[in-house]
């Protein structure tokens, strides 16, 4: 017990390890909040600079700036409506909204608070119930995976806007998006045309800088001569009645956070937009309209995606397996220095878990100090003139898309999918569900195909599994309950 | 546009190349890796890069630009001028390009500065699989045609080319559930979904040590350091012999135009690079076999893994274009 205490503490104890955190936090906060410039890379980065570094310095970083990027990727969905990375596409939903009736401060302040407690319920559940967590992570099936994505899916009947049709039109086109490239299950090539640059597939990163970002830039130049919103500066530190409020709604989402997150096959892209889903299904009063700036709908994939990285740790400490892109990159990192990452990681190195633990507990504390500082001179950049602003945006926008694999050809598509968006949001479709469907077709096609060729191509059985299976069961009962729960049979049922 | 500019380039390192090239590398280079970061490809580009650095006495920069299995790094590296200074990590997968009508572009155009080590494949269960040898599970599959479910990573992944290599000396039918690569393969193992899965033992040994999974066999002559009671193949299907060693393999390449002292130099830093003791422990940790070859030993390996793999692919049906069209001779 005390060797434990030791070693949670480690990180704390020594200045060393302490800076490591902070820094690793600051700078993930930047890192996040530039989109293109995302987690992953500034990990697999880090491991050439550290490979002559102790393994805890290595870790006590990369521990700081997954917490930070992870947040970091709200900022500039608030502020300006591009999520640096595809976990805060969410939060653009209602942060953005919230800046422009100059609450950006507020809405960040609150957007802090509640990543930490998101993180901190990741850190928990990481501590006290990783092995539970990471068996039950084992037995979902590919036809889960599919359940959750067709539950994810139905988000776009919640983003669709005025015109439903538009909303599924949008899905439709994010789902094609997602298929370019080679066919993951047999290589081959979809939607190629004999390109070896389409063969790679299309970035989903760039197709959300261009929906979102450069979209967005071309739309307020429309507007050029508009007033910037003055933002409200007064409190930045969110009321406690706020706060009190919208616990129970985040602790809900961290608890979702933490399962998607643990999943192998999602990550805290994917437990962010379940979580928005679920504020929306859930919440019958939001602050304001969802879309239209709740802070619900804020708030609740701020907890998911922070709680996601205590989850996909889960999996990665336990067992050896990642359970999302950075904590891949991590294992690879743990190899390097010489650890094996997998089942006997905690008893070969058995200070490693509470190291960790200890270090994500500390990044989240950073990251609440770090959060709440600065976000005055930030709030500065929206109200900046559009003529500095909106250029500004612009190069962030290539430089980031360029930074994702280095690829030229990425920036032309980023762009095109920019005026493409900007046309789209003239004629009022919805860009949101695009995206959606540029992260979740994927993966509903390799799923349901998975499942597929495990039933053998028999359809019955491959029918029968989803009632047979206890996880496969109750993901179907609550799929068809979302469905059933919007049409007019039980609206009527439940009227009488 | 983008063409004119690097044939420019091109043309203007050719000048620049005569009189720097005792002087490599005056500069930082750059290394493209084939693969994702974290992968295996990944981990041993960037094990053995710091020692080579050193040797160097100038930076590598390394860059992950995956996709295409592969080829889009290869017409990279390919369309960036033959100075030395931009380097190929790969693995096995551009041997096997051609044929599954991926790209023209495979290893022949390179200089391998180093092969550096090669993985072995082990046949792993779940613990407590009905299974007790690997034979068992092979005639079990032999009875019960298409009902056992193989974790694959696609067409041309290690486990669809273990599988077809067997098959050509034991028939026998498995369904193969491809996923996105070894580690949700494995993932997918231990949780029930899947029934076997040939794999790298990089992949599978923590797993097998920590009692998650169990080995039926190695995929190879003899048994392996790191699980010296686990049988090789060859004891239950002498006629695998044939085939092996085979496995996936990682190294280094340039194009093949760069001048002869460059790529002498490349080859000393690379060699002294896989014999720096961290490298020698990063490989013994993962499984893989030490190789540690370059120049003619090493296309010579290359051209007899492509002859194997391409034909038993091609005899199974699953290469687009026959190996006859890119002249590769039958083994």
């Amino acid at each position: 017990m005390e060797q434990t205490a030791l070693w949670f503490l480690m990180a704390w104890l020594d200045p060393g390890l302490l800076l490591m955190v902070a820094a690793g936090t600051f700078a993930g906060i930047y890192i996040g909040a530039i989109p293109g410039l995302s987690v992953t890379m500034a990990v697999s980065i880090l491991i050439s600079f550290t490979f002559k570094w102790p393994v805890d310095d290595a870790l006590a970083l990369i521990a700081g700036i997954f917490v930070g990027g992870v947040y970091g990727g709200a900022r500039s969905a608030i502020l300006l409506n591009i999520p640096g990375a595809p976990s805060a596409v969410a939060t653009a939903f209602d942060g953005y909204p919230l800046a422009q009736r100059g609450e950006a401060g507020r809405a960040i302040g609150v957007a802090t608070v509640m990543s930490v407690v998101g993180g901190l319920m990741g850190v928990l559940a990481l501590a006290l119930a990783a092995p539970v967590i990471a068996r039950f992570a084992l037995l979902v099936a590919p036809r889960d995976y599919l359940l959750l994505a067709m539950i994810g899916i139905l988000l776009v009947g919640s983003l669709a806007g005025k015109s439903l049709a538009r909303g599924i039109f949008a899905g439709a086109l994010g789902v094609t998006i997602g298929m370019v490239g080679l066919d993951p299950m047999t290589a081959e090539g979809r939607f190629t045309f004999g390109s070896l640059s389409l063969m790679g597939g299309i970035p989903y990163v760039a197709a959300m800088i261009g929906f979102f970002g450069v979209a967005e830039a071309l739309y307020q130049l429309r507007h050029l001569d508009l007033e910037p919103v003055k933002q409200r500066v007064g409190s930045l530190l969110p009321d406690w009645r706020v706060v009190k409020k919208l616990l129970p709604l985040s602790l809900r989402t961290g608890a979702i956070g933490v399962v998607i997150g643990a999943l192998p096959g999602t990550g805290g892209d994917i437990a962010a937009l379940m979580a928005y889903d679920h504020a929306k299904r859930t919440v019958k009063e939001p602050t304001s309209p969802f879309g239209e700036g709740a802070y619900e709908g804020l708030v609740a994939p701020e907890s998911a995606n922070n709680a996601a990285v205590g989850g996909a740790y889960i999996p990665m400490l336990t067992l050896g397996i990642p359970g999302d892109a950075v904590t891949a990159v991590i294992i690879g990192a743990l190899y390097i220095h010489g650890l094996k990452p997998g089942p006997l990681l905690m008893v070969e190195t058995p200070h490693l878990f509470w190291f960790t633990v200890g270090s994500l507990t500390l990044a989240n504390l950073c990251l609440l100090v770090f959060g709440l500082t600065g976000i005055r001179i930030f709030t500065k950049l929206v109200e900046c003139p559009k003529g500095i602003l909106i250029p500004l945006i612009l190069v962030l926008s290539a430089v980031g898309t360029y930074a994702i694999q280095n690829n030229p050809v990425d920036i032309y598509w980023m762009l095109g999918f920019g005026i493409l968006g900007y046309f789209m949001k003239v004629y009022d479709y919805p860009v949101a569900p695009v995206i959606l469907g540029v992260i979740l077709g994927p993966l509903m096609d390799v799923s349901y195909r998975r499942a597929m060729i495990s039933a053998r191509d028999d359809p019955l059985t491959f029918a029968s599994e989803f009632v047979t299976a206890p996880i496969s069961l109750g993901l179907t009962l609550f799929l068809l309950a979302i469905i059933l729960g919007q049409t007019p049979l039980w609206s009527k049922l439940r009227g009488r | 546009m983008i063409r004119n500019l690097l044939g420019a380039a091109a043309a203007l390192s050719l000048v620049a190349g005569v009189a720097t090239a005792q002087d490599f590398p005056e500069r930082e280079m750059l290394g493209v890796i084939m693969w994702g970061a974290g992968g295996a490809t990944d981990v041993v580009a960037r094990g053995v890069t710091p020692a080579v650095e050193e040797a160097l006495g100038k930076p590598i920069v390394m860059l992950n630009k995956a996709g295409a299995a592969g080829a889009i790094s290869v017409a990279y590296v390919n369309a960036a001028p033959a100075d030395g200074y931009t380097l190929l990590y790969g693995a096995e997968n551009p041997q096997l390009h051609g044929v599954m009508g991926l790209s023209e572009l495979d290893y022949g155009s390179f200089y391998p500065v180093n092969i550096l080590g090669r993985g072995v494949a082990v046949v792993v269960v779940q613990a407590d699989a009905p299974w007790q040898s690997f034979k068992e599970l092979v005639e079990d599959a032999q009875a019960r045609p298409g009902e056992i479910k193989m974790a694959s990573t696609g067409p041309g992944g290690l486990p669809y080319v273990v599988a077809a290599l067997l098959n050509s000396v034991a028939p026998h039918e498995v369904t193969a559930v491809p996923f996105d690569g070894e580690g949700p393969g494995l993932t997918a193992l231990q949780g029930g979904h899947v029934d076997f899965m040939p794999a790298g033992i990089s992949a599978a040994a923590e797993l097998i040590k920590g009692g998650q999974l169990r080995a039926l066999t190695v995929v190879n002559a003899e048994s392996v350091d790191t699980f010296p009671d686990v049988p090789p193949i060859t004891d239950e299907f002498p006629e695998m012999a044939k085939y092996l060693p085979w496995g996936p393999f990682y190294g280094v390449w340039v194009r093949d135009e760069t001048p002869d002292d460059v790529k002498a130099k490349l080859v000393e830093a690379f060699r002294a690079g896989a014999e720096s003791e961290a490298f020698q422990t990063l490989m013994a940790n993962r499984g893989n076999v030490m190789m540690n070859i370059s120049g003619d030993e090493a296309d010579a390996f290359l051209d007899n893994w492509q002859s194997v793999t391409t034909w038993v692919l091609h005899d199974g049906g699953a290469t687009k274009r026959s190996p006859e069209e890119f002249g590769i001779p039958r083994p």
